[in-house]
């Protein structure tokens, strides 16, 4: 029998479990915002580019995906590195206006080129552990999503620790504070700016790995991504790294209780999530904060 | 003399050519015309708010609150036509200036961020309400005229030639000068006594009535339309690439854009079947990255023009 005591942890476990493939979506983009002053609207595209990559290998080599993840990685760094080098650089400074459009061509040409490539059909990865789940007072955890929240805080702990410890994360944050101070000292921003989209776009490929596991890959999977992406980083504060954990584990736990306890709330979740948005940036009268 | 007298012969040829067009061609282009000349309300309109250093996403979201206001009015409470647009144009007004002074303070990217979430709640509210909008399988109205191209086309002339007006307007009252030092400097503009809130909103408000126009009559026109298609984003964003690529802050630029664009999207579309929205993708990012002041900046090195 299920009472409401069950029901709400087990609505409460749901947000939690799923929070962290968006806390490593979002870090990215709020990387590329914090340091590069980017608003990359091609984000989402990169998570599902990796969720194919991740399929793909899996039906014919029979890797699993989460095994993968250092290797995926490094192959998406590279390609966010070239990303930056052919595309973005040369809008940074042509204004905001040119750097929306511009990943929005770039996010409907990778929309439409997986959509030609790989049809429209839903796909998904039936690793052996996919539906497996472990209960504990009547609360179901399914294992592949606990699996995949422990890789993501292990993952942000290991970003973070890059950022406060080491030579390259101390460049990263001067550029992101004092872009000219940086450059007086000797950090070269444009180094910076490649490592910080080549970890941005690894970040998004493996939360795309992850997004084949426990949801399913389509063409149009990424623009959500994107845009609840954009949802964290905006109630994080924009650019602001440390805060997408908080800000993830809100809209994960605010998705999945009015998809439980709202009548047809799983529809209305998408309106909250942009009422999270704009709320925001009303109330945070958008003051961009560095690393 | 003779440099202005080419450019206004220029202009009566177009405009002679917009109102014979349909009496010369048949129904397919006629059909591509309306299609063209309703993008260019769209991307004028769009251009208007970004006179006013506003990067927004909300004319996707007007145009659709336009779309399903007049449509469910006409079909519920049996409003005639004009007062259907004239009740979708009202409450489209009421919501632009709510908008607008909830998102006073935000500017640039974050504006932007803003806009794109409104346009994306009123989806989600329409999917939502079924009762009133028909939901995901989306509502029907009669068709425009019973199916009279030729008056279609005159309406939406007529809304352009309304938007042509306002625009020349902001182009030469007071307005411009207000518009291009909200531009250049913000704080300085305000310093300077312009009042920037009225301007500000005043522009965005504009911008939000038009869309909602293009909006109102697309539904007409082609008589469906479900949530997903009226607050699609790429309508919105196609018409920011038309306003782009064919020059900001100008009434030419966004109109000769919209041509332009849709013409090569329609020869796409017929002649390769296939993924020619990838083609069209690159054609964007070819733009942005090579032609980043337009066709109206390639058509100022033409001396005789100007």
């Amino acid at each position: 029998m299920v009472y409401a005591g069950q029901l709400f942890g087990q609505a409460l476990v749901n947000g939690i479990l799923v929070s962290g493939i968006y806390a490593l979506a979002a870090s990215g983009l709020a990387l590329a915002f914090g340091v590069v002053k980017f608003l990359n609207l091609a984000h989402g595209e990169f998570l599902m580019l990796a969720a194919y990559f991740g399929i793909i290998v899996f039906s014919t080599y029979g890797l699993d995906p989460l095994l993968m993840t250092p290797v995926v990685f490094i192959l998406f760094f590279i390609l966010g590195a070239a990303y930056y080098k052919a595309l973005v650089k040369p809008v940074l400074k042509a204004g905001e206006l040119n750097q929306l459009l511009l990943t929005f061509g770039i996010s409907i040409f990778l929309q439409n080129l997986a959509l030609l490539i790989f049809g429209g059909t839903i796909r998904t990865i039936s690793v052996p552990y996919r539906t497996h789940t472990i209960s504990f007072w009547g609360i179901n955890f399914g294992t592949a999503r606990l699996f995949i929240l422990l890789l993501s805080i292990v993952l942000l702990v290991l970003l973070y620790q890059v950022l406060q410890r080491t030579r390259v994360g101390r460049s990263i944050r001067a550029v992101s504070q004092e872009p000219e101070g940086a450059a007086l000292v000797g950090i070269d921003s444009e180094s910076v700016y490649l490592i910080a989209l080549g970890i941005a776009v690894g970040f998004a490929s493996v939360a795309g790995m992850m997004l084949s596991i426990i949801f399913q890959a389509e063409p149009m999977v990424g623009f959500n991504f994107t845009l609840k992406g954009l949802a964290v980083v905006v109630m994080a504060g924009l650019g602001n790294v440390y805060g997408v954990i908080w800000a993830s584990l809100l809209l994960g736990i605010t998705e999945s209780f009015i998809g439980v306890f709202l009548p047809n709330g799983t529809g209305w979740s998408g309106a909250i999530f942009f009422l999270m948005i704009l709320g925001g940036l009303v109330v945070r009268q958008s003051r961009v904060r560095t690393i | 003399m003779k440099k202005y007298s080419l450019k206004y012969i220029l202009v009566a040829a177009a405009a002679i050519l917009a109102v014979i067009f349909p009496f010369i061609t048949g129904e397919y282009y006629r059909h591509l015309a309306i299609l063209t000349l309703m993008y260019a309300v769209l991307a004028l309109s769009w251009d208007f708010a970004a006179r006013a250093e506003l990067v927004s996403f909300a004319h996707t979201g007007f145009f659709g609150l336009g779309a399903y206001t007049s449509a469910v009015t006409f079909l519920k409470l049996d409003f005639p036509l004009y007062l259907s647009f004239t009740v979708a144009v009202l409450l489209t007004i009421v919501v632009a200036i709510a908008l607008g002074y909830l998102t006073l303070r935000l500017s640039g990217i974050y504006f932007a961020i803003a806009s794109l979430a409104f346009s994306e709640v009123l989806l989600v509210v329409a999917l939502q309400l079924p009762k009133v909008t028909g939901g995901a399988m989306g509502i029907s109205v009669p068709s425009l005229f019973g199916g009279m191209r030729v008056y279609c086309y005159g309406l939406i002339l007529g809304i352009l030639a309304l938007a042509v007006v306002v625009s020349l307007y902001l182009e030469r009252s007071h307005f411009h000068l207000a518009f291009s030092a909200m531009r250049t400097s913000p704080s300085v503009a305000s310093v300077l006594g312009v009042n920037t809130v009225r301007y500000r909103l005043s522009s965005f408000t504009l911008s939000a009535i038009f869309s909602c126009l293009a909006g109102a009559f697309y539904v007409h026109y082609t008589t469906t339309t479900i949530p997903y298609e009226a607050f699609n984003l790429n309508i919105g964003v196609a018409s920011m690439v038309m306003a782009v690529l064919g020059g900001l802050y100008s009434t030419v630029g966004p109109v000769l854009g919209a041509i332009v664009l849709k013409i090569i999207e329609e020869y796409m579309r017929v002649t390769i079947p296939y993924g020619y929205m990838i083609i069209y993708g690159l054609l964007l990012v070819a733009g942005i990255l090579f032609l980043p002041k337009g066709l109206v900046g390639v058509q100022n090195k033409w001396k005789f023009l100007k």
